[in-house]
């Protein structure tokens, strides 16, 4: 669907994307991470067609952007990252003219814009004026304008920046609905919306592509061993010295619990040596209540990314 | 409906909409009707027709008002779009670069047509109350060039306080950009075509003094050069606006 390649922009100080490539599939939802001003923005403002790239070629559904602009711009439906709208327009208005600049055709303008209207929870506020809408519904606003001519792609500049707990549930609950049918570009700062959206990462940092791949390849490529933690009724120093025994183990932290449990973090080879610290305990005749995998979280794994590559946070 | 439609149309709606414009049209009415009433008493005191017409279309009031109202109708077109991000979103349709300076200049013309209409209803008042056929005015032909001269002279304005408002993301920066350029030009013109000593300075000036070619208009002559270089100075400064859009996008 979307396939950069070699793609480089200079503003007039600083390079802000280097080089860059990387694909997304037909279908695929795709997560963009990366610190503030690592270049997301700018990437995604030359994928749509509103900034010039340097050098390298874009491609969306088999067109170039610099040739066929305006194919391109058709299959593309882009939320920017202020959400920007008109505050004096009332939302079916909006939407109307909205629908019109993309060539929906005025047969189908008024169905459709029902359509994403209902689709994006606005039906009941077709006649307010969207300055007066919550920032909420702006958002709201701003995704059915990028839907209302049907695009393949959707390309969602941090789409639950600045909205409230509750507000960033439904934005994100109607993510993942427009996921079944749209292939979905989606930068954001919110790690768990990636988490719990996102099937590939890419991360982007000082303007060079530094990961991309699934989240659970991430954690394995970075994390090369796996933490147990363990909860036991044993003695301490035999304890230790029993684990340390096993092979592909290691006791990397351990304290007595003020209820006299004794705590163990082993760092292992592999999360299924669990099985044999359970039969260690069960052959010690050790009381166990706890046994589990540390889960790395992606913010883990992004600070290490973007630090190795040189990055802050 | 085409795309130029659909961007004018809402051009329409954002001006009428906006309270800038209805405070500009207060003013610029309370001005031509002043101007009217000026023009009435100049009439009862045996003035000359001719320079009935001249005060109708180039009354001071009305000339000195163009340079300030004129920027404060464009400061918004693109500065506006900017700085709410809107100009990205417009830019990531099919929309082109030379379709929507176009649309904006064409909206804000119609909106500075509509502030001259009063105008030339006060022609139909005097008409009905004091028939041409008793004092002859007013001269169809010098009403006619008059208008076209308040047209070109405000397409140019228009299309000037277009590319300052392309310029920047800061309406009041525009706006008073755009004052600076049209005011200065306009009184430096002037002061050339009129009060220099150099016959050479005093011809440059009648050359590109706004105040002379309306009065020049509004006399009746209608100087095809001055026509040429009026809609040619117009399409040059929106040429420049779209280079300036085209290119300054962050």
């Amino acid at each position: 669907m979307i396939k950069v390649s070699g793609v480089t922009k200079k503003y007039p100080a600083r390079l802000a994307v280097d080089n860059i490539s990387f694909e997304v599939g037909r279908g695929e939802i795709v997560g963009f991470l990366g610190p503030n001003g690592a270049g997301k923005t700018t990437t995604m403002r030359m994928l749509t067609g509103y900034l010039p790239m340097n050098s390298g070629t874009i491609e969306v559904a088999g067109f170039n952007i610099v040739n066929q602009p305006n194919e391109v711009r058709r299959r593309i439906g882009y939320l920017p990252e202020s959400c920007p709208l008109y505050p004096e327009m009332r939302v079916d208005e909006y939407l109307k003219f909205r629908a019109s600049l993309k060539g929906v055709k005025s047969s189908a303008r008024r169905a459709k814009i029902a359509e994403v209207k209902e689709q994006c929870g606005l039906t009941e506020v077709g006649k307010r004026i969207i300055g007066q809408l919550s920032k909420g519904y702006r958002q709201r606003v701003g995704l059915a304008d990028s839907l209302v001519h049907d695009p393949d792609l959707l390309v969602l500049d941090e789409p639950t920046v600045g909205l409230d707990p509750y507000q960033i549930r439904q934005v994100r609950e109607l993510i993942t609905q427009l996921a079944e049918r749209h292939t979905i570009l989606l930068s954001t700062h919110i790690l768990q919306e990636v988490e719990a959206i996102c099937e590939r990462i890419l991360i982007i940092n000082q303007g060079k592509i530094v990961a991309s791949d699934t989240e659970e390849n991430l954690h394995r490529k970075l994390h090369a061993c796996s933490i147990i933690e363990m909860e036991v009724m044993a003695d301490q120093k035999t304890a230790i010295s029993k684990v340390d025994a096993l092979e592909g183990m290691d006791v990397r932290n351990s304290s007595v619990l003020p209820d006299g449990w004794l705590w163990l973090e082993i760092e292992a080879d592999s999360p299924s040596m669990r099985i044999e610290l359970f039969n260690l305990a069960v052959a010690e005749g050790w009381s166990l209540r706890e046994l589990s995998e540390q889960h790395h979280s992606l913010e883990d794994t992004f600070v290490q990314i973007t630090r190795a590559a040189g990055g802050h946070v | 409906m085409s795309v130029f439609l659909c961007l004018l149309k809402k051009e329409l709606r954002t001006c009428f909409y906006s309270p800038i414009a209805y405070v500009v049209m207060f003013f610029f009415w309370v001005l031509t009707g002043g101007n009217f009433i000026w023009l009435l008493s100049q009439l009862a005191h045996g003035e000359s027709l001719t320079l009935a017409t001249q005060l109708m279309f180039s009354g001071p009031m009305l000339t000195f008002a163009l340079p300030v109202v004129v920027p404060l109708i464009t400061m918004r077109l693109f500065a506006e779009e900017r700085k709410l991000g809107t100009l990205e979103a417009l830019l990531t349709t099919s929309v082109r670069v030379p379709e929507l300076v176009l649309a904006k200049f064409a909206g804000a013309l119609i909106f500075y047509i509509v502030l001259w209409l009063p105008a030339f209803a006060y022609v139909y008042i005097q008409n009905y109350l004091c028939p041409p056929e008793v004092i002859g005015f007013p001269d169809g032909g010098a009403l006619w060039a008059g208008a076209i001269g308040v047209v070109l002279v405000g397409a140019l304005y228009i299309a000037v306080g277009l590319f300052m408002s392309s310029l920047t993301s800061n309406q009041i920066v525009a706006a008073i950009s755009g004052f600076a350029v049209l005011f200065g030009a306009f009184l430096g013109t002037m002061y050339m075509a009129y009060t220099a000593q150099h016959p050479g300075i005093r011809i440059l000036g009648q050359y590109f003094s706004s105040f002379a070619h309306m009065m020049d208009f509004a006399r009746g002559v209608v100087d095809s050069r001055i026509v040429v270089m009026y809609l040619t100075h117009t399409a040059w400064f929106l040429f420049a606006a779209v280079k300036i859009v085209e290119s300054k996008r962050v």
